[in-house]
C-alpha cells in the first residue's frame, strides 16, 4: 500500500489545496502541519459525528481528539485503495465513540445527568465548510430526506446508536426479519441515490 | 448459515453500519472473502455509511481540542523508544488500521461474552488516555494473539484471544523482558472456554528498557522469572 501511493509523486497544483493523500504524504514524513491542515478540514465533521453519537460534548471531544490521535499514529498504515480518507476518519471515530457510549461509565454519567445531553453548543457556529463540501451535504440530506421514517429510524438505531440488528427489533418490539429488510432497503436507496460518491479512485483521480 | 441471495444483502446492509454481533460479521467475511460481487457491493454501503454524518447539522469543535492533539502527539515524539520506532516497521505498521477495529470488535465480544470480570470503569478509562498498542503474535501457540495497551503515563491492558483453557493449578503469566535487569511480570491470568481474557497489566516505569514482552505458562500462583515456552511474543523492532 505504502509502495503503491509513493510510485505516484506527489503533484501540488498551482494554487490548489493539497488532496487528502498530499497530505498523509505529508504526515508520513513527520509534517504535523499536514495534520492540522487534515484537522481543519474534517475536524468539524469528526465532532459533529461524535457528539451525535455520544451526545456529550466532553466525551465529543474526547472522541475527536483520539481520532486524530490515531490518524497520525496510523499515517503509515492508511490504505487508499480501501477508502477516501475521510472515511476513513469517520470510521475510527464511530468505532471510538459507539464503544464510549456502550461503556458502563458513560451510560452511568448520562444517567447522572437530570437534564440529559445537550447535543448541541449553542457558542458554536456551524461549519462554513468547502464549497464542494456544501454541495455533499445537501446531497447526503436529500437522500436521506427521500428515505421513509422506519428506514431512516432502522439506519440512525445502527449506525448512531451502536444496536446491532437484534436490538434493533427488540427495541423497537418488531420482528428480526422486518428490520434486516429494512435496513437492506434504506442502505439500498441511499446506494442508488448517492451513486456518484461510490468510486473512491475515481474521486481521488479528480481531486489530483 | 448465509444462503440466499436476499439474506446475504441484509447482512451485507447492517455489516456496513456495524449492526452485527461478532458470529454474524464472522459470517459476512467468510462470504466476502469468495464472493466478488457481494464484496463490492459491501464497500459500496461501506462508503454509503461513512458519507451519514453529513447529513448532521455541523456543530464547531471546541477551541481547545486541537491544542490538546498537537501536545499528545508531541509528548509521544519527546519520547521514542523501540515502541515508537515500531511504527515504522511496515508489518506492525499494515496492522495499525487493523487493530483499531479489531480492537473495538473485540472488546465488544469481550464485555459482552466473556466469563471473566467485564471491563470496569477503570479500563475503559483507561482506553481513552494516550498510549500505544503493541502487538504480540502467537509463534508458541499458532492459534492465539494478543494486543497490549499501554497507557504514556504508566498501566495498561492485556485483551488476549485463541489460548487454551488451563488445569486448576496453572495460569499464564506475562512478561517484560529487560536487558541488564530482571524480567518483571505483567499479568498472571487464565481463559474461559472462549479462549479470552482482558486484564489490567502492570508496566515497568520504563519502557525504553523492555527487550521483548512475551506469555508463558507456570504455577497459577505465578513464577518469579519466565518459564517454559514463550506463548506469545512481541517484536516490535527489526
Amino acid at each position: 500500500m505504502v509502495a503503491a501511493s509513493s510510485s505516484r509523486p506527489h503533484r501540488g497544483t498551482d494554487g490548489e489545496e493539497p488532496s487528502d493523500l498530499d497530505l498523509i504524504r505529508e504526515m508520513r514524513l513527520g509534517a504535523e502541519a499536514a495534520l492540522e491542515a487534515l484537522y481543519r478540514r474534517y475536524g468539524g465533521l469528526v465532532y459533529t459525528l461524535a457528539l451525535r453519537i455520544v451526545g456529550d460534548p466532553e466525551l465529543a471531544r474526547e472522541v475527536l481528539q483520539d481520532t486524530f490521535l490515531s490518524t497520525w499514529e496510523g499515517r503509515e498504515a492508511y490504505d487508499p485503495s480501501r477508502g477516501r480518507v475521510p472515511w476513513w476518519l469517520m470510521g475510527i471515530a464511530r468505532n471510538r465513540a459507539i464503544d464510549l457510549l456502550r461503556s458502563r461509565s458513560h451510560q452511568a454519567r448520562l444517567r447522572e445527568r437530570h437534564d440529559g445531553p445537550s447535543p448541541s453548543n449553542p457558542a458554536a457556529s456551524p461549519l462554513a465548510g468547502a464549497p464542494s463540501e456544501v454541495a455533499l451535504r445537501a446531497v447526503v440530506r436529500q437522500a436521506l430526506a427521500l428515505l421513509s421514517i422506519p428506514q431512516r429510524q432502522a439506519v440512525e438505531l445502527a449506525y448512531y446508536g451502536g444496536l446491532t440488528q437484534s436490538e434493533i427489533a427488540q427495541q423497537l418490539g418488531e420482528p428480526l426479519g422486518t428490520v434486516k429488510s429494512r435496513t437492506r432497503e434504506a442502505m439500498e436507496r441511499l446506494r442508488r441515490l448517492l451513486a456518484p460518491l461510490m468510486d473512491p479512485k475515481r474521486t481521488e483521480r479528480e481531486r489530483d | 448459515m448465509i444462503d440466499g441471495r436476499d439474506h446475504l444483502d441484509d447482512e451485507l446492509a447492517a455489516y456496513a453500519l456495524g449492526s452485527l454481533d461478532a458470529s454474524e460479521r464472522a459470517d459476512v467475511e467468510t462470504h466476502i472473502a469468495s464472493c466478488s460481487a457481494c464484496k463490492a457491493r459491501l464497500a459500496e454501503y461501506q462508503t454509503v455509511a461513512s458519507v451519514l454524518p453529513l447529513g448532521l447539522e455541523p456543530v464547531a469543535p471546541p477551541p481547545e481540542a486541537w491544542t490538546r492533539i498537537v501536545v499528545a502527539t508531541r509528548a509521544r515524539r519527546r519520547r521514542p523508544s523501540q515502541w515508537l520506532a515500531a511504527a515504522k516497521w511496515p508489518a506492525i505498521a499494515a496492522l495499525f488500521a487493523l487493530v483499531i477495529f479489531w480492537n473495538v470488535a473485540l472488546e465488544r465480544e469481550l464485555s459482552r461474552r466473556s466469563p471473566g470480570p467485564a471491563p470496569g470503569p477503570d479500563v475503559e478509562a483507561l482506553s481513552r488516555r494516550p498510549g500505544r498498542v503493541i502487538i504480540l503474535a502467537g509463534t508458541g501457540a499458532p492459534a492465539s494473539s494478543a494486543r497490549i495497551f499501554a497507557a504514556v503515563d504508566g498501566g495498561g491492558h492485556l485483551a488476549v484471544s485463541g489460548l487454551t483453557t488451563l488445569p486448576r493449578d496453572r495460569a499464564y503469566q506475562l512478561w517484560f523482558v529487560r536487558s541488564g535487569a530482571p524480567a518483571t511480570s505483567g499479568a498472571i491470568f487464565i481463559v474461559g472456554r472462549s479462549g479470552r481474557a482482558w486484564v489490567k497489566v502492570t508496566t515497568p516505569a520504563s519502557l525504553d528498557d523492555v527487550r521483548n514482552i512475551v506469555v508463558t505458562e507456570g504455577p497459577a500462583s505465578g513464577s518469579p522469572a519466565p518459564t517454559g515456552r514463550e506463548l506469545l511474543v512481541a517484536r516490535p523492532w527489526p
